[in-house]
């Protein structure tokens, strides 16, 4: 057997070869399987292997795929799945221990649609308890480590499915982004993250209390935006199970990739967060924003009135939505929260509901404001964190420096790897994370590229010329 | 605000120690007086937002 390159297989590669037979979906998943077994104890980027069932679905891909019957192009590929989209048969934990044995079933509508699609889902990715927050560092399931680096996390709360990614665990990975945790563990990891607009994914099979309703996206994690753009195209669409999915058409996502650039516009946001983005985060941007104009861009800078209200607007939205279905587990079993998760949770039973109410009406404001942004604009470039992953110790101590300052990883509000990505949970724009460099200590820094409600097909465009100018996806951490 | 921490701690039995009760409730006056500024704006006529529309650039 020709000795085989897991490290630099994307969908787009292998499925080409799956179609022709010249690869067999149960050779490939064994390759997986076996990466996973060597690499996983020292990652801990998945908690559930299935790997029975892993095997027989890829058996029955090749056995479909020699009978002529080939479903496309995730048919026979190797995806994992977060921990807190329900699985049917599949034990189902959202990163608790509440939920440690619970074992769904039925599927969520995402994980339904990649089956019918034929992919192979290798197993549960680890996360962030509950989804709370951005380090996947778990009391119960314990930390993930960063691919690139195994002192630093991967992010999170979507942390297994980013390091999995990263590390060639699987070809795409399904996490959740609430307040950016799709984006900001592909930005600590150098994959591509995307959510897609509010109401493009269906969000039906989500663990209740892990994103709550107004700002939570079901998002997709791959190592390309060719990839990612054929993940989408077989999740996206309407479930009549998800009352805030939307009936807009899903178009051919990749119809304008390798189109010219020229004539479009990227805005760059002025006063937000700005003194919080590290000097080689800027660096890199402004790099990115530079290749952006080579390649045809104009680049437009913009500010938005009501910015400032934006993280408040999360907190209210993101805290009182999840309390409501945590509520009777904190009643019935207060000792299976950790104890600062549970402290946080008690403070937003004291949010009044009127400031939920008032939060919803400002998010309107904030809503119209970026869609009068986008009557002249075509993406809106940001950093997607504004630091590049720290290290799990400076996550236990809650301060990170930045450029010779301490600066609190976990403020009042929204945490500080989440400013540049919360603005589009709250608004549910569509956006996408990129690697654009890595830092002095070779960490990989995100870019983050937005576009109008329903836009996915412009915003693939632009990070797609983007990705391939670059050429920083072609770098792979050592495993 | 310090009452209703109390008051749920008896409820749902989170047998939470002093130390603990001022600390949530040191964070929740925090976090009161990070929402304040919603409470500022004016809201005349604005309804709230509940699903994204389907609307595009022209």
């Amino acid at each position: 057997m020709k000795p085989i390159d897991i490290e630099a297989m994307t969908i787009a590669n292998v499925s080409r070869h799956i179609r022709s037979k010249k690869l067999s979906p149960v050779e490939l998943t064994n390759w997986f399987l076996q990466r996973i077994k060597r690499l996983n104890p020292v990652l801990n980027a998945y908690v559930t292997l299935t790997e029975e069932r892993a095997c027989a679905d890829a058996k029955a891909a090749e056995k479909e795929i020699s009978r002529g019957r080939y479903r496309g192009p995730l048919h026979g590929i190797p995806v994992s799945i977060k921990d807190n989209l329900v699985t049917k048969g599949i034990r189902t934990t959202a990163g608790s221990k509440v939920l440690a044995e619970w074992v769904p079933d039925h599927d969520a509508t995402v994980v339904e649609r990649l089956k019918k699609a034929g992919a192979i889902i290798l197993g549960k990715t680890n996360m962030h308890e509950w989804a709370s927050g951005g380090t996947t560092i778990n009391p119960y399931y314990g930390t993930t480590c960063n691919p690139w680096d195994l002192k630093r996390v991967p992010g999170g709360s979507s942390g297994g499915s980013a390091a999995a990614v990263a590390a060639s665990l699987c070809l795409a990975s399904i996490g959740t982004d609430n307040a950016g945790s799709v984006r900001n563990p592909a930005s600590f990891c150098g994959t591509v993250g995307l959510k897609a607009t509010h109401g493009r994914v269906s969000r039906f099979g989500d663990v209740p209390g892990t994103g709550g309703f107004s700002s939570d996206h079901f998002g997709i994690l791959t190592k390309s935006i060719r990839d990612c753009t054929t993940v989408l195209k077989n999740i996206a669409g309407y479930d009549a199970r998800d009352p805030l999915s939307s009936e807009y058409p899903v178009p051919n996502f990749s119809r304008d990739i390798g189109n010219t650039l020229k004539g479009l516009k990227f805005g760059i946001l002025k006063g937000y967060f700005e003194d919080k983005v590290s000097g080689e985060v800027k660096t890199a941007i402004d790099e990115a924003a530079r290749l952006l104009h080579s390649l045809g861009m104009k680049k437009v800078e913009f500010s938005i009135s009501h910015m400032d209200l934006i993280p408040a607007v999360q907190t209210v939205t993101s805290r009182v939505e999840n309390i409501v279905h945590l509520m009777p587990h904190m009643k019935s079993r207060p000792n299976d929260f950790s104890r600062p998760l549970l402290k946080r949770l008690i403070g937003s039973l004291m949010i009044p509901a009127s400031s939920y109410v008032t939060a919803q009406r400002v998010r309107r404001i904030i809503c119209e404001e970026f869609e009068k942004v986008f009557e002249n604009l075509d993406v809106i470039v940001t950093p997607t964190t504004p630091i590049t992953a720290p290290t799990i110790e400076e996550c236990q101590q809650g301060f990170v420096e930045v450029d010779g300052r301490k600066i609190a990883l976990q403020p009042v509000g929204i945490s500080l790897g989440t400013t540049h990505t919360v603005p589009f949970n709250v608004t549910g724009l569509p956006a996408v994370s990129l690697c654009c460099g890595f830092s002095s200590l070779g960490m990989p820094i995100g870019l983050q590229i937005v576009g109008g409600n329903f836009e996915e097909g412009r915003v693939f465009q632009v990070a797609h010329a983007y990705e391939q100018a670059a050429g920083w996806f072609e770098r792979r951490p050592v495993m | 605000m310090e009452e209703q921490v109390r008051k749920l701690n008896a409820e749902y039995g989170f047998n939470l120690s002093e130390d603990e009760i001022k600390e949530i409730v040191r964070q929740a006056e925090e976090t009161e007086r990070f929402l304040r500024p919603l409470n500022e704006m004016d809201l005349v006529d604005v309804m709230p937002i509940l699903k994204v529309e389907k609307k595009v650039k022209r």
